[in-house]
């Protein structure tokens, strides 16, 4: 449960898959996931499909990945979302942040 | 089979009989531990008092005090955990209960086997090691509670302060209810009276709760009572706020906020929303319209820059301004639903009286979670917009009694000095010294904003304003303007600036005219009130705020004047 991560053969595109719900609980394990992947200009996805509800802490993380992804010239797509999953990054203008896909 | 920690372990030894005592303590002493005697309960509870003790064997029946009195009487004064283990002759199954009820252990009924009294101890001694730990850790933790208590205090202090200026009231027509899930909150309302006798409020939610939340809180407090009472307009007072939240914050923390300005001389508010959920109109007992977050919350990005969406509303009285945290739409119920939007939705959809809308809307939230534990905090802020209001607070304006005056001023910039220096703060601020514009100073604030960006954007730098349309073209217009602005070689931009008094002295007029170095356009054939004609919301934004404006030469030069006091009623009684 919680959150996988899988990094293509050619290094570029690294999937984290995140299942439940995306809050505060996951910090550490979230963060862990990719920490020590490296990708030369690369794409990391965020998988939500099998989200079921994130809250503000969640999206202070996917800051903390385009952080991660900023400097290593990755950006960070964030894919899979539900209708409910896409309103809150809509509030919180993620839209203009992050590419969803 | 000795003891289990490094230390030796101490054992009482309490019998009346002096053969068995010596029989136990040479056993003992084999086994590793240290021993101290006791005759009777007396001498136990006294040993006790005046040594270390890890264990105590203790006999049932003894002249004077007998063990189980003593036991009761160790345990009851002991804080310590000191296990007790019965060494007695009965076998009855009375007396054995009897053991464990005055506070024994555990117990052994003689003739006993060493090796049995041994593991027993052994067992015993684990337990207490347990304890001990235990009771070590809980004294750390209430230590730490404590700590943490005066922290709280301290900040939840500093809250107080912060919102000093508390405008709730039935004469001000704000009511807002906080209810925060630590004793401070990560949600954040601030307010202060503006120019026009009307309210600039901000509602802020910290992502995060207590006192990590609470640290973005105090600069913001301070950008927003320091810049509203310094006239500021709300575009430089988020900007400045969002540096300092860029600069103070960890990545991962921001506030998502909503600016409201309420100019009471023009029954107009602006509301700018950066990351809350919708804001609503409430008017007729009806939704009359939804604000949307249209903004990235504060503390994010640098890409903020000068074009925050804001939108306006022409106010009647009685209309019912409501903004909430997500608090409510995330309110738990017992078994896990949550509160959600439909239900805010139907609950004003349904009310039919609005002045006792607030209320209702807490109290179903109330309801729904009650027994529920509570996940974030619950803000809910209405502003009724009153024909009268007085307040308690009032702000001291810093330039309140300055006389209005005839004045202009000139100024003009190549491309370097404006890569180099942001003029617009420097030009309002100049505008806000020299003029007391007692109503406008948002409005005039806005026009120049405007007339500057285009001229900016648009005149030099040649940016196409309908790339803002698409999410990614939002963050690539920010992004061109900033490497055309360091790359473009020519460019100038011409300000005048001219204020002259109406005859009476009683209002006045001001001048705004922008010239850039740029094109043009063909102004005369596009359609000023369509929107997309010129740099997007801009002139229609504009054209609704000035008396007049006229677009001149190639279409590369503005010319809007402003009008205040008499000299607004006598454009008006001309038309």
């Amino acid at each position: 449960m919680g959150i996988s991560i899988n990094v293509s053969g050619d290094n570029k595109t690294a999937t984290i898959k995140i299942n439940g719900r995306f809050d505060f609980s996951l910090h550490n394990i979230f963060r862990k996931s990719y920490k020590d992947v490296v990708l030369q200009s690369g794409q990391y996805v965020v998988d939500l499909a099998g989200t079921d509800y994130l809250d503000s802490s969640a999206l202070g993380m996917l800051l903390l990945l385009k952080e991660h992804a900023d400097s290593q010239t990755s950006t960070v797509i964030l894919s899979g979302y539900s209708d409910e999953i896409k309103e809150i990054l809509t509030i919180a203008s993620f839209d203009k942040i992050f590419t969803l896909g | 089979m000795h003891s289990i920690s490094d230390g030796v372990k101490n054992v009482l030894v309490v019998d009346d009989d002096l053969t068995n005592r010596l029989v136990l303590c040479a056993l003992l002493k084999d086994s590793g531990f240290s021993t101290l005697e006791a005759a009777n309960g007396e001498e136990a509870v006294q040993a006790v008092e005046d040594n270390h003790i890890d264990i105590i064997l203790m006999d049932v029946m003894m002249p004077g005090m007998d063990g189980y009195d003593a036991t009761k009487i160790i345990k009851n004064r002991q804080t310590r955990f000191i296990p007790v283990i019965f060494l007695t002759a009965m076998t009855d199954e009375q007396s054995l209960v009897r053991c464990i009820d005055s506070g024994g252990d555990d117990f052994l009924t003689k003739p006993y086997s060493h090796v049995l009294l041994n593991s027993k101890i052994n067992s015993m001694l684990r337990i207490a090691e347990l304890y001990q730990n235990i009771e070590e850790k809980n004294k750390q933790i209430s230590e730490k509670n404590f700590q943490m208590q005066q922290e709280m205090n301290i900040t939840s202090k500093l809250f107080e302060k912060l919102s000093k200026n508390d405008m709730r009231g039935d004469k001000t027509g704000l009511k807002y209810s906080m209810t925060p899930m630590s004793m401070f909150n990560g949600d954040l309302i601030l307010t202060e009276k503006n120019q026009t006798s009307g309210l600039d409020i901000l509602v802020g939610d910290f992502t995060g709760h207590g006192l990590s939340a609470a640290i973005g809180a105090i600069p913001v407090s301070d950008i927003f009572h320091s810049m509203t009472k310094k006239c500021f307009s709300y575009n430089d007072l988020l900007k400045e706020a969002n540096t300092k939240l860029m600069d103070l914050l960890p990545t991962q923390m921001f506030m998502a906020c909503v600016f409201l300005n309420v100019d009471r001389i023009n029954n107009i508010i602006s509301i700018i929303n950066l990351g809350l959920p919708d804001v609503y109109l409430y008017r007729n007992n009806k939704i009359f319209r939804t604000f949307k977050s249209k903004n990235i919350p504060l503390g994010i990005t640098n890409i903020l820059s000068s074009q925050l969406e804001v939108e306006m509303e022409t106010l009647e009285f009685g209309d019912r301004l409501y903004v909430a945290t997500d608090g409510i739409m995330e309110a738990y119920s017992v078994s896990g639903e949550m509160f959600g939007l439909d239900r805010l939705l139907k609950i004003m959809q349904e009310n039919t009286q609005s002045e006792k809308l607030f209320d209702t809307i807490l109290s179903e939230v109330c309801s729904f979670s009650k027994g529920a534990e509570q996940g974030d905090d619950i803000t809910l802020l209405e502003l009724c917009h009153l024909q009268n209001v007085e307040y308690e607070h009032e702000n001291q304006f810093l330039n309140e009694h300055r006389e209005a005056n005839n004045w202009s001023m000139e100024l003009s910039m190549d491309i370097k000095s404006l890569r180099q220096f942001d003029v617009l703060p420097y030009l309002m601020q100049a505008i806000n010294n020299l003029q007391p514009l007692e109503s406008g100073r948002t409005s005039v604030h806005t026009v120049l904003t405007e007339l500057f960006s285009n001229a900016l954007d648009h005149g030099i730098l040649k940016l196409d304003s309908s790339l803002k349309s698409t999410p990614q073209g939002y963050m690539d217009f920010y992004q061109e303007k900033h490497n055309r602005l360091e790359s473009f070689e020519d460019g100038n931009i011409q300000v005048t600036l001219r204020h002259e008094l109406s005859d009476s002295g009683e209002g006045g007029r001001l001048s705004l005219f922008m010239s850039d170095s740029g094109e043009g356009f063909n102004h005369k054939a596009a359609d000023l009130t369509n929107k997309n004609a010129y740099s997007g919301r801009g002139i229609k934004l504009i054209s609704s705020l000035c008396t007049e404006i006229k677009i001149l030469g190639k279409g590369n030069s503005v010319m809007a004047y402003y009008d205040w006091g008499d000299m607004m009623s006598d454009n008006v009684s001309q038309t």
